[in-house]
C-alpha cells in the first residue's frame, strides 16, 4: 500500500488506491471516487500504523459534528423537554434536559439562553439535529455538565485538536507553570476558560488565541512576557 | 481601433492565447470561515464565505441537500468612472445566480442537508471577466472555509476579435462588441460547470474559442492549486501537522 502518511491534499485529489481486499475505514473529509479514495477538503492525510484507518486533518472555524467528541456549546433555548444548544456546526444541537447526572423529572437543570455546557455529542447523522448528553453510559458526569463563569475563546479546529491532545499543548504547560485556571476545550473550536481572577482569565484567552502559529520556543516568551505583566 | 497588431500584440502588450497575471491570497478576512482574493491583471475580486450554517428562510430549505446563497455586488470605485452599483441591480442579479449555478455543481450540497452556505463576492477592481474571476475566488474561499468540494473549479474567458480567439479578454477589449465566452471547468474530471457567451460564432470558430477557454482554464486551476497547496502546507508546518 502507498503510504500517503502526511501528504498534502486538495479537494479533487486522489489520495490513494483502495487496497484490493481487508477493510479501509476512511474518516472526515474523505470520499471514494471509483477506484481511489479522493479528498473533499483541503488537509493533510494520515494514516495509522495498520493502515485500516485513513482521514484528512483540516483546519476550519466552522463544526462539523462527529458522534463521540466533546464539545462546549451555548444553550439557545428550551423545547419541552430538551434544550437546543449552538454548536458552532451546521444546525443546533438537541441536548435533553434528563441527560445530566442526576437529572430526574422533579430535578433537572435549570439553563438559561446564553448558558454554556460542556458535552458529548451522543448521536451525529447528516440528516438529523446532532444529540447532545452530558452523561457518560454508566449515567456518570465526569468532566461534562454546565460551565459557570468563565469566558469563551473561538478558536479553529486543527488548534482544538492540539489542545486536546496529550502530552498537554504547549501553551496549556507554559501557562500552567505559573497560573492557576481552568479550561474547557471543545472539538467545535469554542475554548472555555475560567479562574479565580478576571485579569488571570484574560490572560489565559489570549495567549491561547494567539498561539495557533507560534513554535513551543515563542509560547514560552508569549506566555512569559503576559504573566510578567499583571504581576 | 485595431485589437491585435501585425505583429500579433493586443492592447495591453499579451499575446492572443496569454492570461493576463494571476495572483491570489487566501484567509484574507477574519470574521469570515473562509475567504480568498482573486486577482487576473487589473481585475480583482474577494470572496467570503459563511456557513454551512442554519437555513435562515425556513421555507427555502432543502430537505436533501445543503442551499447556496451568493451575492455579487461591486464595489462603486470597482471602475474607472465611479458609480454606486449595488447588489440589487439586473447585472448583479444575473452574475449571482451564474456564480451560484457553477458553485451548487462544485460544492457537494447532498453533504450538507439542510443547511446553507453564504457566497458573498465583491469586484474591487473591474476590468472585464468579473464573473470568472469571482468563481475562481468564490472556490478558494470555499476550499478554506472547508465546505467539502468535488473539484477545485476553475473559470476563464476567451473571445473572438478582428479574426483571432483571444484568452482572458481585459475590458476594452470586452466592450469591442465580439463574442466573450465564458466558462468554468472541473480540471480532474473536465466537466463544464458554466458555459455562456454574448454575441455570436460560426461553430467551428467557436469550437477554437471553447478549446482556448478550456486550456485558459486549466492553467488558472493549477496555479489555484498551487497556491492553495503552498497555504495548507504553510498552516499544516505551522502546527506541526507536516515538516517542511
Amino acid at each position: 500500500m502507498a503510504n500517503v502518511e502526511k501528504k498534502v491534499c486538495l479537494p479533487g485529489d486522489l489520495v490513494q488506491k483502495l487496497p484490493e481486499e481487508g477493510v479501509l475505514r476512511l474518516g472526515p473529509g474523505l470520499e471514494t471516487r471509483e477506484q481511489h479514495v479522493a479528498a473533499v477538503k483541503s488537509g493533510v492525510a494520515h494514516q495509522n500504523k495498520s493502515g485500516s484507518l485513513l482521514w484528512l486533518e483540516g483546519r476550519q472555524k466552522r463544526y462539523i459534528p462527529a458522534e463521540g467528541d466533546v464539545v462546549v456549546g451555548t444553550i439557545v433555548d428550551r423545547y419541552g423537554e430538551t434544550f437546543t444548544v449552538d454548536i458552532n456546526g451546521p444546525l443546533l444541537a438537541l441536548l435533553p434536559q434528563l441527560a445530566f447526572e442526576g437529572a430526574t423529572r422533579r430535578n433537572r437543570p435549570n439553563l438559561k439562553s446564553g448558558d454554556l455546557v460542556y458535552a458529548r455529542v451522543a448521536a451525529a447523522s447528516r440528516d438529523l439535529e446532532p444529540q447532545l448528553s452530558c452523561v457518560d453510559n454508566l449515567g456518570r458526569a465526569t468532566v461534562m455538565g454546565p460551565l459557570k463563569d468563565g469566558i469563551l475563546v473561538q478558536v479553529t479546529s486543527s488548534q482544538a485538536r492540539a489542545l486536546l491532545a496529550s502530552p498537554p499543548a504547549p501553551v496549556l504547560q507554559a501557562l500552567g507553570a505559573s497560573l492557576q485556571y481552568e479550561v474547557a476545550v471543545g472539538q467545535n473550536g469554542r475554548v472555555w476558560v475560567c479562574s479565580a481572577s478576571p485579569r488571570t482569565t484574560v490572560l489565559v484567552a489570549n495567549a491561547i488565541s494567539a498561539s495557533e502559529f507560534l513554535s513551543p520556543l515563542q509560547i514560552q516568551t508569549l506566555v512569559g512576557r503576559l504573566v510578567a505583566q499583571i504581576q | 481601433m485595431e485589437y491585435v497588431t501585425p505583429e500579433g500584440l493586443r492592447i495591453d502588450g499579451r499575446r492572443p492565447k496569454e492570461l493576463r497575471r494571476l495572483d491570489c491570497s487566501l484567509d484574507v478576512l477574519q470574521s469570515a470561515d473562509g475567504s480568498a482574493v482573486f486577482q487576473m491583471g487589473n481585475t480583482k475580486v474577494l470572496a467570503a464565505v459563511f456557513g454551512p450554517h442554519e437555513v435562515e428562510v425556513r421555507n427555502q430549505m432543502k430537505e436533501d441537500k445543503a442551499i447556496i446563497k451568493c451575492e455579487y455586488a461591486m464595489a462603486a470605485f470597482s471602475t474607472g468612472e465611479r458609480r454606486k452599483r449595488g447588489k440589487s441591480d439586473r447585472r448583479s442579479q444575473e452574475l449571482s445566480l451564474v456564480i451560484k449555478a457553477a458553485l451548487e455543481q462544485t460544492v457537494m450540497v447532498e453533504l450538507l442537508p439542510r443547511t446553507q452556505i453564504d457566497v458573498y463576492v465583491q469586484v474591487l477592481q473591474a476590468d472585464g471577466g468579473t464573473r470568472v474571476a469571482a468563481i475562481n475566488a468564490a472556490v478558494l474561499a470555499l476550499a478554506s472555509a472547508g465546505v467539502p468540494l468535488r473539484d477545485l473549479a476553475a473559470g476563464c474567458a476567451a473571445g473572438y476579435l478582428e479574426g483571432h480567439s483571444l484568452l482572458d479578454l481585459n475590458f476594452q477589449e470586452d466592450s469591442a462588441g465580439g463574442p466573450d465566452c465564458s466558462i468554468a471547468l472541473h480540471p480532474n474530471s473536465d466537466r463544464l460547470v458554466l458555459l455562456q457567451m454574448d454575441s455570436r460564432l460560426p461553430m467551428d470558430t467557436f469550437e477554437a474559442v471553447l478549446n482556448l477557454a478550456q486550456d485558459g482554464c486549466r492553467a488558472v486551476a493549477s496555479f489555484m492549486r498551487q497556491r492553495l497547496l503552498e497555504h495548507t502546507r504553510k498552516l499544516a508546518m505551522a502546527r506541526g501537522a507536516v515538516r517542511a
